[in-house]
């Protein structure tokens, strides 16, 4: 039988903290409680957590994240989403739909998506926010289980990602790899690269950043290849493609932490994003 | 049937107009002296070209079947497709979410830039040509700044007011498409007229193929999926001396 996953949550700003004021979990997917860690007294930080080790064809997984004005939420996925063989020709889905409020901040920290030989994965995210609001949120697609020499042997991925501003749509970011179909290593597409890292960074703050000098840092490593764009001023995507996940995570978390020393800086005067800072 | 604008500017300027005069019409849309400037575009293969990995006619044809495929083919033509259709059915409301979501799509800044360029330079190039309430619309709209003005959006909309057939539309876009970038390369490798010709003449097959692709494909179809490509284009901007825009 398939699992039918779901995790709704809603965090509200209460007395200088953000609290998980309802919290609806359906198995296997499963919400730790608020974490407050010693630096960020305000942020709350939950993991997320999913019990059955994997999806499997048919499986469905359901996340539905409301953050209330002012909210401040980190939420980390335990491990990597396994999406295992489909020899039914289902797929296995995961949706996450996100709202944040005005003055809301949600960092998403992500784990790799590994989907094995024979597999079939449909993701579809989708967030919506404010213009006052903030979003740091990453992704990471893995080509299968790499030290198995199991890479594109899957059927079929496809993730669709959208951010919505008021009513703007500032990023919609589909893809739909079928590696039988397409040769992922030709001229244009993947070619050497196995993993792919993006990272959204949406926030008033983004006008103050030096992007070139974000650009010039994201060349120094040798295991990725990585660029920076802007959103309409609103926000910037980092992609990495990558040899090395581990040389490409230790990237994202680097960026990560930067964008979030940025985003913690209370002066609207902020500097750029220069030498002290990244 | 379209109508056209009662002015001494009007090449075109006689009462009706038939399906021959339509056709000469788009071959003059997509006449090099059109001015909408492709000529200046490179959609990110300036960065293929600095880093050497373009310098025969057949790494130019391998590069372009990417494009043409998992760019174009899963992006604008679709996009084409769609807002000829939803100017047919005077859908104004559907034109909007279509420029909306190919503006978000084209993450990369300088091909998002380059395809309103480019558009924006259509719009003031056929607006003195033809009347039709749409594209007055539209163009009302696009002074208000209420929309980008994105170039396959507007070919749609224009080609279905000139009555082409949807199918010729998606066909023409992306043979000048594909045609344009060819002939970019050709000045900025350089490749040679020759080899030019023959690697337009090589993609000709592909493009009748993607053009059926897109006739049987939605906008559940549309994808992202040259990743290399867009990371070019996200680096040309960065590139320290450069032939194109984009």
């Amino acid at each position: 039988m398939s699992h039918h996953g779901k995790l709704l949550l809603n965090f509200q700003r209460k007395n200088h903290r953000t609290r998980l004021i309802d919290c609806y979990q359906q198995s296997p997917l499963k919400a730790s409680r608020e974490l407050y860690l010693d630096d960020k007294k305000e942020q709350a930080t939950v993991y997320l957590m999913e019990s059955s080790g994997g999806m499997v064809a048919g499986d469905r997984n359901e996340y539905d994240i409301h953050l209330k004005e002012h909210a401040d939420v980190c939420l980390i996925e335990q491990s990597a989403t396994k999406v295992y063989p489909s020899y039914n020709h289902r797929c296995s889905t995961q949706k996450i739909s996100v709202q944040l409020e005005e003055g809301a901040c949600l960092e998403w920290i992500p784990e790799a998506i590994i989907p094995y030989q024979d597999a079939r994965y449909q993701g579809d995210t989708v967030i919506r926010m404010k213009k006052g609001s903030t979003l740091l949120w990453g992704e990471i697609i893995s080509p299968g289980r790499e030290k198995r020499d199991e890479c594109f042997l899957y059927n079929e991925f496809q993730s669709r990602f959208q951010i919505w501003v008021e009513g703007e749509c500032l990023a919609y970011d589909p893809i739909q790899f079928y590696p039988d179909e397409m040769p992922l290593q030709q001229a244009g597409m993947l070619e050497e690269s196995l993993y792919i890292g993006t990272l959204w960074f949406v926030s008033p703050r983004v006008p103050s950043l030096d992007v070139q000098y974000i650009h010039d840092k994201l060349q120094d490593c040798n295991h990725t290849k990585a660029s920076v764009t802007t959103l309409e001023g609103k926000g910037l995507q980092i992609r990495w493609l990558a040899t090395d996940l581990w040389a490409m995570k230790e990237e994202m978390n680097t960026v990560c932490h930067r964008f979030r020393n940025v985003q913690e800086q209370t002066n609207i005067e902020m500097p750029s994003l220069g030498s002290d800072v990244i | 049937m379209s109508i056209q604008k009662d002015d001494s500017r009007s090449l075109l300027n006689i009462e009706g107009i038939n399906t021959e005069e339509h056709f000469l019409h788009l071959l003059q849309i997509h006449d090099s002296a059109f001015p909408i400037g492709s000529y200046t575009q490179s959609f990110g293969m300036e960065t293929y070209i600095q880093n050497d990995q373009i310098r025969t006619k057949q790494a130019l044809i391998d590069y372009c079947q990417t494009y043409l495929f998992h760019n174009l083919g899963s992006g604008d033509a679709i996009l084409v497709k769609e807002s000829h259709q939803a100017a047919g059915n005077q859908d104004f409301d559907r034109l909007i979410y279509l420029e909306q979501i190919c503006n978000a799509m084209k993450l990369a800044k300088e091909s998002r830039d380059g395809s309103i360029k480019m558009g924006r330079q259509f719009l003031q190039t056929i607006f003195p040509l033809e009347e039709s309430a749409l594209l007055d619309e539209y163009k009302r709209r696009f002074d208000d700044q209420q929309l980008k003005g994105h170039h396959a959006i507007l070919y749609g909309i224009y080609t279905a007011h000139l009555d082409i057939d949807i199918q010729k539309a998606v066909l023409t876009f992306l043979y000048s498409s594909v045609n344009g970038l060819i002939q970019n390369a050709v000045r900025a490798v350089p490749l040679g007229q020759h080899n030019g010709v023959q690697a337009m003449y090589e993609m000709l097959p592909s493009i009748k193929e993607t053009t059926n692709r897109v006739m049987n494909n939605t906008m559940d179809n549309m994808s992202n999926n040259a990743l290399a490509i867009e990371m070019a284009s996200m680096q040309h901007e960065y590139l320290f001396s450069r032939l194109f825009i984009s």
